[in-house]
């Protein structure tokens, strides 16, 4: 029985040091305590997955799912520590950038579809190009190609599509789909040239698709830095790539049917020359960028495009909290609370509550260990289950030395007085905590299936660690330590146990 | 020994005044709901320099948000709440605000749709429900050895009925006086409150059962009331840890977790009044019948008190 206490022992000191070393060091790759958007501030964005009509239920999952690596993929790129990104029911998409706190380049970097397309200037069949101008004025197209021609501003921002509509009339639409007034593109607009897809010899268009990798170069000029993406293609899109450079490459020099358009979202990032009748399977994207946005845009080809467009869903929520002074304040509260529910159970239960004392500061650095291992993201509310569950973790040793008194009063030695209270206390204390896992449980559940229950489930998640790890400390910790004084004479004073005993029992 | 269960009509008598008083308070003045089950925003900026918080809301009012709620939740920091305001309407505030008051800085800010709140508060319904389930079968299956095991999960959820009401009818009267609203803390917090109740009336029940399977006293009424009186320090001891660290939260964290703490406050008295008074005496009147006597007994309360 001595040795095995001893053993006992041993074990929650390794395991009080290992709970310690877990807070100070980091530890199987936790750097550090995983803390909400509450508490450390950042961006939290809900999206609603949009999918073409007649999307079937297995090709929903699919695209969700690549919906979701893709959106990884930039944020782990871009560098943020800790992105939660979930699925939600009703194929919505929740993504929690902590410590992110400027919310439009969040929403930039998660929200752009990332459609990269290759287009060239529309030649008629007199090998002349093709300028808004010309069509105006025409019922048909200038040649075969049958895809919409794009007319671009000198941003390089959208300003019209062109497409025939069923009865194989010419429309002119903006970037939202809705049709727009012919008379208003007349003014100032009409000499944008027809930007129509590029093909390859078998009518495959080139697309972001057919990228291999996507890497920002910085090269350093005499006049300053020149940041450019160094892309390379598949082996598919590199034949693609020579058999329309090829062709444009055959064009006057300097003209505008000579550049390949890059196209990101349909907005013309940059249109340079081709030079080369052959490039193999590399080239560059340049175009007046900062080294931010080339590292932007190197991430986004990369990562690919998104396969359905997202918005915002009638139930939204931005945020961009700062966490002021929180942790900070709730250290202090769990510090204060802590230390006032030891004063009154070292006052109240004597020796006992000395034990339970040190049982609690066991109880909070093993639940903080928990937290920071798991790991669990702390928030306001699970803060506040945390510092409740302190509270409560004296329940159960309350409950074992209430217990142990009584058993004094009837004339018990301490010794059996010690293992009667833990055995008599058990059931009350299985129950009474299997009563709250259920709780614990179900707001988990609830929580997982919500939007804004964050604060649901960290609260449910610590509360539920807390009381588990508290039936532990209260069972074995405590009851280890007063076995240890058991066998020694200080346990035969009585009045070490209760304040008001003698009095009763005599 | 203090007899407890023997005032178990003045209990009853006390849950159902509370209780009929949180009723009328819930269906008069209802629960004033936060920003998360409105359309609006809230923002939280503290000022460097003081600022009075009556020039703070007229400023508002100037500028077009008279029905702005201001809130001071520290020194020189304030809760705005108002409609939903674009990015661009946020800047305009607040370079007024600075043109007004001095440099401040803004802590928080957040626009919400109505939806999620309501959405996140029908589902902490169903969650309740749920739970009622789940405690009501577990207690069920604990006390299957008792004569009448299902009385107890029920005895426990009416104990647990009462300690929401209470906290609901509480803050309805808060929100009524004070302008208090509920929030998701809220939430969280009447959901610990129920994890807490239950919590506090099994350790009752539980030595109810050891009591009776040792067959010490011959009548019910005697057994519930030597078991209560021998938890009757346990059941204190854990409320007053309890509310010690709440305490600290209150004090110490300040408004943000303000609803949490005050509602387990709350929760907390209500919780161990119920798991005392009501839960187990809730018992007796249901394994002997008093329903009658019960209302017998209260046309003329006082008379004869001790006349169980």
């Amino acid at each position: 029985m001595h040795r095995k206490n001893l053993l006992v022992l041993i074990i929650v000191l390794l395991l009080f040091a290992f709970s310690i070393c877990a807070l100070i060091y980091p530890l199987f790759g936790r750097q550090e305590m995983r803390l909400g958007l509450d508490l450390v501030g950042g961006s939290h964005l809900l999206y609603q997955a949009r999918f073409p009509e007649g999307a079937t239920a297995e090709e929903k999952t699919r695209s969700m799912d690549r919906a979701l690596e893709t959106i990884r993929t930039r944020i782990d790129k871009y560098g943020v520590t800790e992105p939660i990104i979930q699925k939600l029911e009703g194929e919505r998409i929740l993504v929690q950038l902590p410590g992110f706190t400027d919310i439009d380049e969040a929403k930039k970097l998660v929200e752009q579809t990332g459609f990269l397309e290759f287009r060239e200037v529309e030649v008629n069949r007199d090998g002349q190009p093709v300028y808004l101008v010309d069509y105006l004025e025409a019922s048909d197209f200038f040649s075969d190609e049958k895809g919409t021609r794009l007319f671009v501003d000198e941003g390089g921002n959208p300003v019209a599509f062109l497409m025939k509509n069923e009865e194989g009339v010419l429309t002119y639409v903006n970037k939202d789909g809705n049709p727009i007034d012919v008379e208003e593109l007349r003014e100032g607009l009409a000499d944008l040239p027809a930007w129509i897809p590029a093909r390859g010899d078998d009518g495959t268009v080139l697309t972001g698709s057919f990228l291999a990798s996507a890497t920002p170069n910085i090269i350093s000029r005499p006049g300053g830095a020149e940041a450019n993406v160094g892309i390379e293609w598949n082996e598919e899109g590199s034949v693609i790539f020579d058999q329309i450079a090829k062709r444009l490459y055959s064009r006057p020099y300097g003209s505008v049917e000579r550049a390949l358009g890059i196209f990101l979202d349909n907005v013309l990032i940059s249109a340079p020359q081709i030079r080369e009748p052959k490039y193999e399977g590399t080239g560059v994207i340049t175009g007046g960028f900062s080294i931010d946005e080339v590292r932007r845009l190197a991430n986004l080809l990369e990562s690919g495009a998104l396969p359905m467009p997202l918005e915002k869903p009638p139930l939204y929520e931005e945020k961009a909290t700062l966490g002021a002074g929180f942790i900070d304040r709730s250290i202090t509260a769990g510090v204060i609370g802590i230390i006032l529910v030891m004063l009154f159970m070292i006052i109240y239960y004597r020796l006992p509550g000395v034990l339970a004392s040190l049982a609690l500061i066991f109880y909070g650095a093993l639940v903080l260990a928990l937290f920071k291992l798991i790991p669990v993201t702390l928030t306001l509310a699970g803060i506040g289950g945390f510092v409740l569950s302190i509270g409560m973790a004296v329940d159960a040793n309350v409950l074992i030395f209430e217990r142990m008194k009584e058993e004094l009063r009837m004339g018990r030695t301490p010794g059996a007085a010690i293992e009667a209270g833990f055995d008599r206390a058990w059931t009350a204390i299985r129950d009474s905590n299997i009563t709250t896992f259920i709780v614990c449980i179900i707001l988990y559940w609830l929580g997982s299936s919500i939007v804004a229950s964050a604060p649901v489930m960290g609260f449910a998640l610590t509360l539920f660690i807390g009381v588990a790890v508290s039936m532990f400390t209260a069972i074995v910790v405590t009851r280890t330590l007063l076995r240890l004084f058991a066998g020694t004479r200080l346990v035969q004073k009585t009045s070490l146990f209760t304040a008001y005993l003698e009095k009763k029992s005599a | 020994m203090l007899d407890i269960v023997g005032k178990r009509f003045w209990f009853f008598l006390i849950a159902g005044a509370v209780i009929l008083i949180s009723l009328i308070s819930l269906l008069g003045f209802g629960l004033e709901t936060g920003i998360e089950f409105s359309s609006g925003s809230m923002m939280t900026v503290s000022f460097e320099q003081e600022v009075d918080q009556d020039e703070l809301k007229q400023e508002l009012a100037n500028l077009g948000y008279a029905n702005a709620i201001v809130q001071r939740s520290g020194e020189g920091d304030f809760f705005i709440r108002t409609s939903t305001l674009t990015t661009e309407d946020k800047e305009r505030l607040v370079d007024t605000l600075t043109a007004k008051f001095g440099s401040l800085t803004e802590t928080e800010f957040h626009s919400v749709s109505p939806m999620i709140a309501t959405e996140t508060a029908r589902n902490a319904a169903i969650a309740v429900a749920v739970a009622a389930v789940g405690i009501l079968l577990y207690l069920t299956w604990a006390f299957r050895r008792m004569p009448k095991p299902f009385h107890y999960g029920t005895c426990a959820l009416i104990a647990l009925g009462h300690d929401v009401l209470v906290v609901l009818g509480i803050f309805s009267i808060l929100g009524g006086i004070l302008d208090w609203e509920i929030n998701l803390m809220f939430i969280t917090g009447v959901l610990a409150v129920i994890g807490y109740s239950v919590n506090n009336t099994v350790v009752v029940f539980d030595r109810i059962r050891e009591n009776l399977k040792k067959g010490v006293g011959s009548d019910f009424e005697v057994v519930v009331n030597n078991s209560l009186v021998e938890t009757l320090s346990r059941s204190l001891n854990t409320s007053l840890t309890t509310l010690f660290v709440v305490l600290a939260l209150l004090f110490f964290v300040g408004a943000s977790i303000q609803n949490f703490a005050v509602v387990l406050l709350i929760g907390i008295i209500a919780g161990t009044f119920s798991s005392l008074c009501i839960a187990p005496t809730l018992l007796i009147v249901w394994e002997k019948g008093e329903w009658g006597r019960f209302i017998r007994w209260l046309p003329l309360p006082g008379v004869k008190a001790r006349g169980v």
